[in-house]
């Protein structure tokens, strides 16, 4: 990642977050966004085209986009559609239940990354974190994305209960022609109640790392850099993209740093009624997050492999942005400096 | 000097204009290649059907620089955005 280059200042995102409904159809242990009921306030299907156009507009790339289940809501093939008419690519997040074959059908775009949460390799694991039923609707899922040929990766959030079963998961992920994608636990929405429960230790965290390292293709996006090892230093971020690559806009159309921030005091603005080329370029709010640093770990070995790591698990665990990352190995494992930067 | 080349975006690319100079993205991955080219290259070059020798042409036109400088810098960035699958080249000749 060209890190000076984002350090300049990006015109617009690359890539939004966004939560465009809290209406869920399940109600997993350790959801970041607390879905359930949809709410009042919601943008109508107008407003978001207007949110469309107007990131259309400021060529923001892609939508990374979630809930809630974002199948939930009735208008949402056609906000899809509209995106993709702008060429927007649009990666969406899902519990997959939903998903059959005209659903399927419907996805079938080259503009389309389909990403299904799975939490275990089994339906007792998964189906104790994300609900009963919910491994037998999801495989469902993934043989009718799989028909149409559609990009999927499975998407498997790291706790202590899905951490034994990563090595079915990669299996599992091969079976229906997909990926793997572990993303971390953090305590936001209902995670916070199950955190404890949960979050793996640093000696998980510690084997965690040596399993990356030998599966290369499993990616993480942009959960892990706190542990980012030489070896996988080009798959992807190094650093916290919130406010300069990207950033997340809630159901209500609330602009904040990232899903995982979404606390009032985060609030950067609401679309479609504020300019979000202004949000972007002058929010009190994005101007600190951008000046955020993490005085402490910069003479650590590691800081140009991390950057400090995940303000959010800061922010949750303690309250404060600007401290290391609870999650960094650096004091309990040795891990090779980086020996130089590269950019693509 | 492949001056009478015109080059197009592949499939799937978008690039947008930055400070630095040109944010290529490419949904087919890997997704983002910063390419810091300033002011002298436009994103409209790669959807405006001019040749590669037009572009030497206004870079000289708007800086003092030898011409041969010039053709040297845009040959570079051309073959490595070929080479990144970001664009291809098309000769008119």
């Amino acid at each position: 990642m060209g890190n000076q280059y984002v350090d300049m200042g990006l015109s617009a995102p690359v890539n939004v977050t966004w939560e465009v409904t809290y209406a869920c159809n399940l109600s997993c242990i350790h959801c970041l966004s607390d879905g359930g009921k949809k709410r009042r306030g919601e943008l109508t299907t107008e407003e978001c085209m207007q949110v469309i156009d107007t990131l259309s507009e400021m060529k923001v790339f892609q939508f990374n986009i979630g809930g809630g289940e974002p199948f939930m809501r009735s208008d949402f093939l056609d906000l899809i559609d509209y995106a993709h008419a702008r060429e927007m690519v649009t990666c969406i997040s899902t519990n997959g239940t939903l998903i059959d074959d005209d659903i399927a059908r419907r996805l079938d775009s080259p503009l389309v990354y389909i990403q299904v949460s799975l939490d275990g390799a089994s339906p007792d694991s998964n189906d104790a974190i994300r609900g009963k039923g919910s491994f037998r609707n999801v495989i469902k899922a993934l043989a009718c994305l799989r028909k149409r040929d559609i990009e999927v990766s499975i998407n498997t959030v790291l706790t202590h209960r899905s951490f034994p079963e990563l090595d079915r998961m990669v299996a599992l992920a091969a079976e229906y022609g997909a990926k793997l994608r572990v993303s971390r636990f953090r305590p936001s929405g209902r995670g916070k109640a199950s955190w404890s429960q949960l979050n793996i230790g640093k000696t998980q965290m510690i084997a965690f790392s040596d399993w990356l390292s030998r599966h290369l293709r499993v990616s993480t996006g942009d959960s892990f850099f706190s542990i980012s090892t030489e070896d996988r230093r080009s798959l992807g971020l190094n650093m916290c993209g919130a406010c300069k690559l990207t950033c997340c806009i809630s159901p209500e159309g609330n602009v904040y740093p990232c899903a995982f921030l979404q606390d009032q005091e985060f609030l950067a603005g609401r679309l479609p009624a504020d300019d979000f080329a202004d949000i972007w370029e002058n929010s009190p709010v994005f101007h600190s997050f951008r000046a955020l640093e993490i005085k402490s770990c910069e003479s650590c070995h590691r800081f140009d492999l991390c950057h400090g790591g995940c303000p959010a698990i800061a922010y949750h665990t303690q309250r404060k942005l600007g401290i290391p990352d609870p999650g960094c190995l650096a004091n309990c494992v040795s891990i090779k400096p980086m020996a130089a930067e590269v950019y693509q | 000097m492949l001056s009478e080349t015109i080059y197009h975006l592949r499939d799937g690319v978008q690039v947008r204009k930055e400070k630095f100079g040109l944010l290529f993205y490419n949904y087919r991955g890997p997704r983002l290649y910063f390419v810091p080219t300033e002011d002298l290259l436009d994103p409209d070059f790669f959807t405006s059907c001019r040749k590669a020798g037009e572009l030497v042409d206004s870079i000289e036109a708007a800086n003092a620089w030898p011409r041969s400088w010039i053709e040297n810098w845009v040959d570079r960035i051309m073959i490595t955005l070929e080479q990144k699958g970001l664009i291809y080249g098309q000769s008119i000749c």
